[in-house]
């Protein structure tokens, strides 16, 4: 396999992640930054990695603090890790954290770093309102400059009507199609023939199996502790419910539409938490004396027109993110998606069974395979954890690197979509 | 140049007063025009209805046409779903039964595949296809028949004739909702290239093209896979006469296309060219075409990187009637109209590249003949010829040679036409308006791009329906 010939092979060591919390829920005292300082402080304390020996920080977030954008930075500051350990923030919508770690993954595989950390963050509860840019035009002469008692009345007379200079409520929509995911993800249910029942199933699903996770102590290693400002502390995660049942489901009113399919029950919903994974050269690691879980066999990321089907990205991203570990469908022992939707999950998966999507869409004879329930989400995903934006595509990481590790299997793919029409995939390889 | 009419049919309170009183002004409809360049799906969301009486020959191409073209298809009856399946699956469009469309819900587009058409009686299939739903055609909507050209049997080909009365009469009928009827006749082995046209027929840059048969036939080699996106990317086009008017908006759509266009027009005219150049990047050639080494001035600026579009859009009008017509003004209408395409198609002929494209500026008033207008009418039905004549030589080559010819459009010189002239010559067409230049704009660059590879020595009317003309 490709990454098996690599001299210089990232590998996975560990991930960890504070509780995901209901936005606005148990952490909305703690910010972007304190989520990651959480995850990032926890993986320390776990691996017991001393801290001098964390060459970067490779962070991934969506809502980040204006008044301190590269989040990675700060969070090494906080933790009074080495002032050399550099580091840098991206953002990539949802596919942010996964974005954080393969960016990690490849400096070390070309040799900028030894030892990365790597993940995501977001704080929905810490959304800055955003006043309407007509407010900060007007209001920035007064700000910048020596202003006269004319200036003040000036800047007031621009301010009318007044309706226009209240502060926007932030929405998830597309700045080039003005449209809510929510609304996207409604259409995508609608022109790929996904029903309301079938949706709640997979929802009840997801729940399930991450109900069955916690209960087995199969997180415990992943989940660490936060206290919060008040001196609470929070160990477990909040959304999951173990007792929902597609009977439940069915009685929650659409919420994109009038006639549609989607609820608050069959969509992620806001979070809060954050998720941190450790990398490493495998020379590294080995000297160290840490069992390295995993590498990547490949990644891919993808573009598709936002006004079309938003959330397809996976269903071009995942079989090209096979195609470049030499991998068929059929190889892969697990899968796991981002749900960002039950209805945009099952789109992407009736597009991957398609033989018509795969020979026109992809330029392949065959489709690229139907996903056996059984392998997919096997601890559940984001309808049931919550999504935190930056910290899902760590979270997914660190997630099936341990499951490779524990059950010996050999691969697994990822899969998430992102605002933008963004697609993101990477497969991962067991290491012996 | 404002149509006052076309501004007062905008306000839906005028609209009802002058309705209410039963005052006989027609109010036309303010067109559907698409702005930009094309798109990917340039039928996104759009409702379009597909018939096929006795199972039309074309269903398959037109089932990918407007799956990939982003069209929610409903089928009536006599349509085989079948087909529709793999590409609404690929697309995320499954094309559903007309019945299953709530009642009140407008159709933006009706398509009929009627290539299996053979018998005189098939016809009133046509019309039970067609009838019940004009009603909810949307404004701006488009009716399109799909045909065959080149049939030899006698009563097929009767059938496929009569369906050029037909549309024609249907644009009448459906314009004053601004909605347009053409129909597309496909010669057979030609069914590759359906594509490209049926999106630009079916979309919002045919606003100002009804009423006509347009021919898709297999003479220019075939293009694989025509880029629909930026479409003349890398391309390097000329176009005459390109200051202000016509050539202005065809320089500029050509551009929004990624083409890097040479503006040529007279030296006088340097100041709205060089703006012109300027804006869309592309480059100045102050040249005037009666010149007798024009031709040649223009061959050598080209001669280093090549053409692929040549727009032959510089013209001029010289109006009298025979009688009063001086010898000299006759010479110069023929000289710049004609004789100047043809020395400057020459002088480039070396310089122009594979699969190029020549498109030139014909006229409704050299389709249907126009008082006054003799030399005019000559030169524009003798670029009808010239099309027609140069599209065969050229085709092995995939070089495409078509004309545009323009009805009413709303420009300088049209609004120089006297007040009462000019008002009776708007209302005439289907749509009873005139059209802007972008309308035309809209054809040439179309029959530029690669998806129009099945156009070749046609002449292309962008005219709103004319109550005149071929």
């Amino acid at each position: 396999m490709a990454a098996a010939k690599k001299k210089n092979r990232a590998v996975i060591v560990a991930g960890t992640r504070t509780p995901f919390v209901k936005a606005f829920g148990a952490l909305t005292k703690v910010d972007t930054i304190g989520l990651g300082v959480a995850a990032v402080g926890g993986l320390l304390k776990q691996t017991g990695i001393a801290h001098k020996d964390v060459g970067a920080m490779v962070w991934g977030g969506v809502i980040l603090p204006s008044g301190a954008p590269n989040v990675a930075r700060e969070i090494a500051l906080d933790l009074r890790l080495s002032p050399a350990c550099e580091g840098m923030t991206v953002t990539r919508a949802c596919a942010s954290g996964l974005q954080a770690v393969t960016l990690a993954a490849a400096a070390i595989e070309r040799g900028e770093a030894d030892i990365v950390i790597a993940g995501g963050s977001d704080s929905t509860s810490n959304a800055e309102l955003k006043l309407p840019q007509k407010v900060m035009h007007a209001l920035a002469p007064l700000a910048l400059g020596k202003p006269t008692p004319a200036a003040y009345l000036g800047a007031l007379a621009q301010l009318r009507p007044l309706s226009e200079i209240v502060p926007q409520r932030p929405r998830i929509a597309e700045r080039t199609t003005g449209e809510v995911m929510g609304e996207a993800a409604e259409r995508m249910a609608r022109r790929n023939g996904i029903s309301r029942a079938e949706q709640d199933a997979f929802t009840v699903r997801s729940h399930q199996r991450a109900a069955a996770a916690i209960a087995s102590g199969r997180f415990a290693s992943e989940v660490v502790p936060i206290e919060t400002p008040d001196g609470k502390w929070v160990h477990t995660d909040g959304l999951v419910r173990a007792d929902t049942s597609v009977q439940m489901l069915a009685k929650l009113r659409p919420v994109f539409a009038k006639d549609g399919s989607l609820t608050a029950g069959n969509s992620s919903a806001l979070t809060d938490g954050g998720a941190a994974v450790l990398l490493m050269s495998e020379g590294r690691a080995r000297a160290l004396g840490l069992k390295p879980l995993a590498a990547f066999s490949s990644w891919a990321y993808v573009g598709v027109d936002p006004a079309d089907q938003l959330l397809a990205g996976p269903a071009l991203a995942m079989p090209l993110a096979l195609e470049r570990a030499g991998l068929a469908l059929a190889d892969v022992d697990l899968i796991d998606m981002h749900e960002a939707f039950a209805a945009q999950v099952l789109s992407v998966l009736k597009m991957l069974a398609s033989p018509a999507f795969a020979e026109q869409r992809l330029g392949r004879s065959a489709a690229v395979g139907e996903v056996d329930p059984s392998r997919l989400n096997v601890h559940g995903g984001s309808l049931a954890l919550g999504h935190p934006f930056g910290a899902t595509g760590a979270r997914m990481v660190t997630t099936m690197a341990n499951e490779l590790h524990k059950t010996g299997k050999r691969t697994a793919l990822l899969g998430i979509c992102a605002a933008g029409g963004l697609g993101a995939a990477a497969v991962l390889e067991r290491i012996d | 140049m404002n149509d006052v009419l076309l501004e007062l049919g905008k306000s839906p309170a005028a609209r009802r007063v002058i309705g209410s009183l039963g005052l006989p002004i027609p109010l036309p409809e303010q067109l559907r025009r698409e702005r930009g360049p094309y798109v990917a799906r340039p039928l996104a969301e759009r409702a379009v209805a597909v018939a096929s009486p006795q199972g039309g020959t074309l269903v398959a191409t037109i089932a990918q046409t407007l799956a990939a073209a982003g069209a929610n298809a409903w089928l009536l009856d006599s349509v085989d779903a079948a087909a529709f399946h793999a590409p609404g699956e690929a697309y995320g469009r499954p094309a559903r039964l007309l019945a299953s469309l709530p009642e009140k819900a407008r159709l933006d587009g009706l398509l009929i595949d009627a290539t299996a058409l053979r018998h005189i009686g098939e016809l009133r299939l046509v019309f039970d296809a067609t009838a019940p739903l004009l009603g909810r055609l949307a404004r701006s909507g488009r009716v399109v028949i799909v045909g065959r050209e080149g049939v030899a049997e006698r009563e097929a080909a009767a059938v496929q004739a009569a369906l050029d009365g037909f549309v024609r009469s249907v644009a009448k009928e459906i314009g004053r909702i601004g909605a347009t009827a053409n129909l597309v006749r496909v010669v057979p082995g030609a069914e590759s290239r359906l594509e490209g046209v049926l999106r630009f027929m079916l979309g919002a840059r045919s606003a100002f093209v009804s009423a006509q048969p347009v021919v898709v036939d297999a003479a220019a080699r075939l293009i694989e896979e025509p880029a629909f996106v930026r479409p003349l990317e890398r391309r390097v086009a000329l176009v005459t006469g390109a200051a202000r008017g016509i050539g202005e908006a065809t320089a500029r759509r050509l551009a929004d296309e990624g083409a890097h266009v040479i503006c040529l027009d007279r030296p006088s005219d340097d100041g709205p060219l060089s703006q012109l150049a300027r804006a869309i990047g592309g480059s100045v050639l102050a040249v005037d075409l009666i010149d007798d080494d024009a031709a040649e001035r223009v061959a050598q600026q080209i001669a280093g990187r090549g053409i692929d579009i040549i727009v032959h859009n510089a013209g001029i009008t010289r109006d009298k009637t025979l009688a009063r017509m001086k010898p000299e003004l006759w010479d110069a209408v023929l000289g710049v109209n004609l004789a100047a395409v043809e020395r400057l198609h020459a002088a480039l002929l070396p310089h122009l590249r594979e699969d190029g494209r020549v498109i030139c500026l014909s006229s409704i008033a050299g389709l249907a003949g126009n008082m006054g207008q003799t030399a005019y009418a000559a030169s524009k039905a003798g670029i009808v010829g010239w099309v027609r004549a140069e599209s065969q030589a050229l085709a092995a080559r995939g070089i495409t040679v078509n004309a545009v010819a323009p009805g009413f459009i709303e420009t300088r010189l049209t609004a120089a036409i006297p007040f009462a002239i000019r008002e009776v010559a708007r209302r005439l067409s289907a749509l009873g308006q005139g059209g802007l230049p972008r309308d035309v704009a809209e054809a040439i660059a179309f029959l530029a791009t690669p998806g129009a590879q099945g156009i070749s020595g046609r002449t292309l009317r962008v005219c709103g329906g004319a109550f005149v003309g071929a």
